[in-house]
């Protein structure tokens, strides 16, 4: 194929040149993306449930100053993760773990850095959505016996899920583009495989156009995937009476 | 006479300089149907909220078949699910159906079987005329649809006691009608309750002990014919004017 004369015809002449680069890119960018959100969203409920126990006065010293300290690392740690950008985390912890002589691969530190940063955002996102469930709904469960842990298990956490799950939506939606900044710890991503094959012609502005429509369609698949999962959440608007019961009154 | 399930004794309770209730000494025996009256912020919901546990008293003592619950969560809560409550609010699961709200606490608490769960959820929710709703979610009731199940969802804990607080007042006038005869025919099968409520007419008619409150003191504590017709305490004369046989 002969050099390619303008912008579109670039366009083209990368995506099918590098093909192989952009999609190991983007399954690399999936697979970072997915597994960090998933682990990040466990720790921030994890985090968030913790932030929610009561510490009550006839608890045993012991149990009293394990909660509480348990509690303050979760707050220090969630206020580190939110307060320092993504970028300079992945610096830290990748070149932190290898300079204390341990082996850690790139894409094992950008997930690392990508479940911390997600579970510290998640951790306020879950506490402000127990807090957002009607008091009345955690008195309604008590007081039939039920104890706060089944508490928030079966009646609590269902409601947040469903109050939450756009915010969840969004924040997996960052996560597969702040996979990007990763690139600085050379984790062979999308944004790495458009600077790579940019460099190679000095075609930047093709070369990124390309990842540009990758992260598009990505994003707009699953925010569409997000709001079907929102529907199925939200129930069916109507209900079918139980005839059978309804004469034996 | 029969022994008290539940007595209270000096029970005092204060949020920060705020006394809502002093020293308060009640006993209620099996088959009493006791209704708490009284103004507004007079302490009634407060007292039902310490016996469930909801609120911690800050003196005095709450027996339950003479021995103090202890402030472990476990006892609360099996002392809890045999001392059954319902709110104001209703207080329904909105992420349940109404089969689901009644069969979550004996499954989940009472750890009974998927059958026997259901069987108790529609033997109680029929009784309450609710049985064809057991595939609505709460949003979709009325007001008295959902305070009817939420005493259904009580009911099958099969508790000792029942406290309803204020059951009636988020309610239209049509609606409290509904539910206050299902509160009726409880009474009438002989389930001990402790009912605070605004509806006097329904104290007069269906509480075998009528207790008035002030001001966080119990002033009179009588049978609902003493207390509807000839009070002793003027406090209680003076806010039952309106409702004195007359």
């Amino acid at each position: 194929m002969a050099q390619p004369t303008n912008s579109l015809e670039w366009i083209v002449y990368l995506a099918e040149n590098y093909s192989n680069m952009f999609i190991q890119g983007t399954l690399l960018t999936l697979y970072i993306s997915i597994l960090g959100t998933i682990l990040g969203f466990i720790l921030g409920y994890v985090s968030g449930i913790i932030q929610d126990i009561q510490i009550r006065p006839a608890d045993n010293p012991v149990k009293k100053l394990l909660l509480r300290i348990i509690k303050i690392i979760f707050t220090v740690y969630v206020e580190l993760f939110r307060g320092t950008p993504m970028i300079v985390q992945a610096m830290i912890v990748y070149y932190g773990i290898l300079q204390a002589g341990l082996h850690i691969s790139a894409v094992a530190a950008g997930i690392l850095v990508t479940v911390l940063n997600t579970g510290a955002y998640m951790a306020e996102t879950v506490r402000a959505g127990i807090n957002s469930v009607d008091i009345g709904q955690r008195e309604g469960a008590l007081a039939m016996g039920m104890s706060p842990m089944k508490t928030m298990l079966y009646v609590i956490l269902p409601q947040v899920l469903r109050n939450i799950l756009p915010e969840m939506g969004n924040t997996f939606l960052t996560n597969l583009k702040m996979t990007s900044v990763l690139n600085v710890i050379a984790v062979n991503e999308l944004f790495m495989a458009a600077k790579t094959v940019g460099a190679n012609y000095y075609k930047y502005f093709e070369a990124f156009l390309v990842i540009a429509i990758i992260y598009f369609v990505l994003c707009f698949i699953f925010g569409r995937l997000f709001k079907l999962l929102e529907k199925k959440l939200e129930g069916k608007k109507d209900y079918v009476l139980a005839v059978e019961y309804m004469d034996a009154q | 006479m029969a022994e008290s399930i539940i007595s209270i004794e000096e029970l005092s309770k204060s949020f920060g300089d705020h006394e809502v209730l002093r020293k308060i000494d009640i006993s209620v025996k099996k088959g009493e149907v006791i209704c708490i009256v009284g103004s507004s912020g007079s302490g009634k919901s407060t007292l039902l909220r310490c016996i469930n546990r909801l609120e911690h008293q800050t003196s005095g003592k709450i027996l339950y078949h003479g021995k103090e619950i202890r402030d472990i969560q476990k006892e609360i809560n099996k002392y809890r699910s045999q001392v059954g409550m319902v709110f104001q609010s209703f207080n329904l699961f909105n992420n349940m159906t109404v089969l689901d709200n009644c069969m979550c606490c004996t499954r989940k608490v009472l750890h009974l079987s998927k059958e026997e769960a259901f069987d108790r959820a529609i033997t109680h929710l029929k009784k309450v005329g609710m049985a064809p709703y057991i595939h609505a979610k709460p949003a979709q009731l009325s007001g008295g649809q959902k305070q009817r199940v939420a005493i259904a969802r009580a009911l099958c804990m099969n508790p000792e006691v029942l406290l309803f607080d204020e059951p009636t007042s988020a309610l239209d006038p049509e609606m409290v009608g509904e539910v206050l005869n299902v509160m009726k025919e409880l009474a009438e099968t002989g389930l001990t309750m402790i009912i605070v409520t605004h509806e006097m007419a329904f104290a007069r008619d269906v509480s075998t002990r009528t207790v008035f409150m002030d001001k966080g003191y119990i002033v009179e504590d009588d049978s609902p014919d003493v207390i509807f017709t000839n009070p002793k305490n003027p406090r209680t004369r003076e806010f039952l004017s309106r409702y004195l046989a007359g």
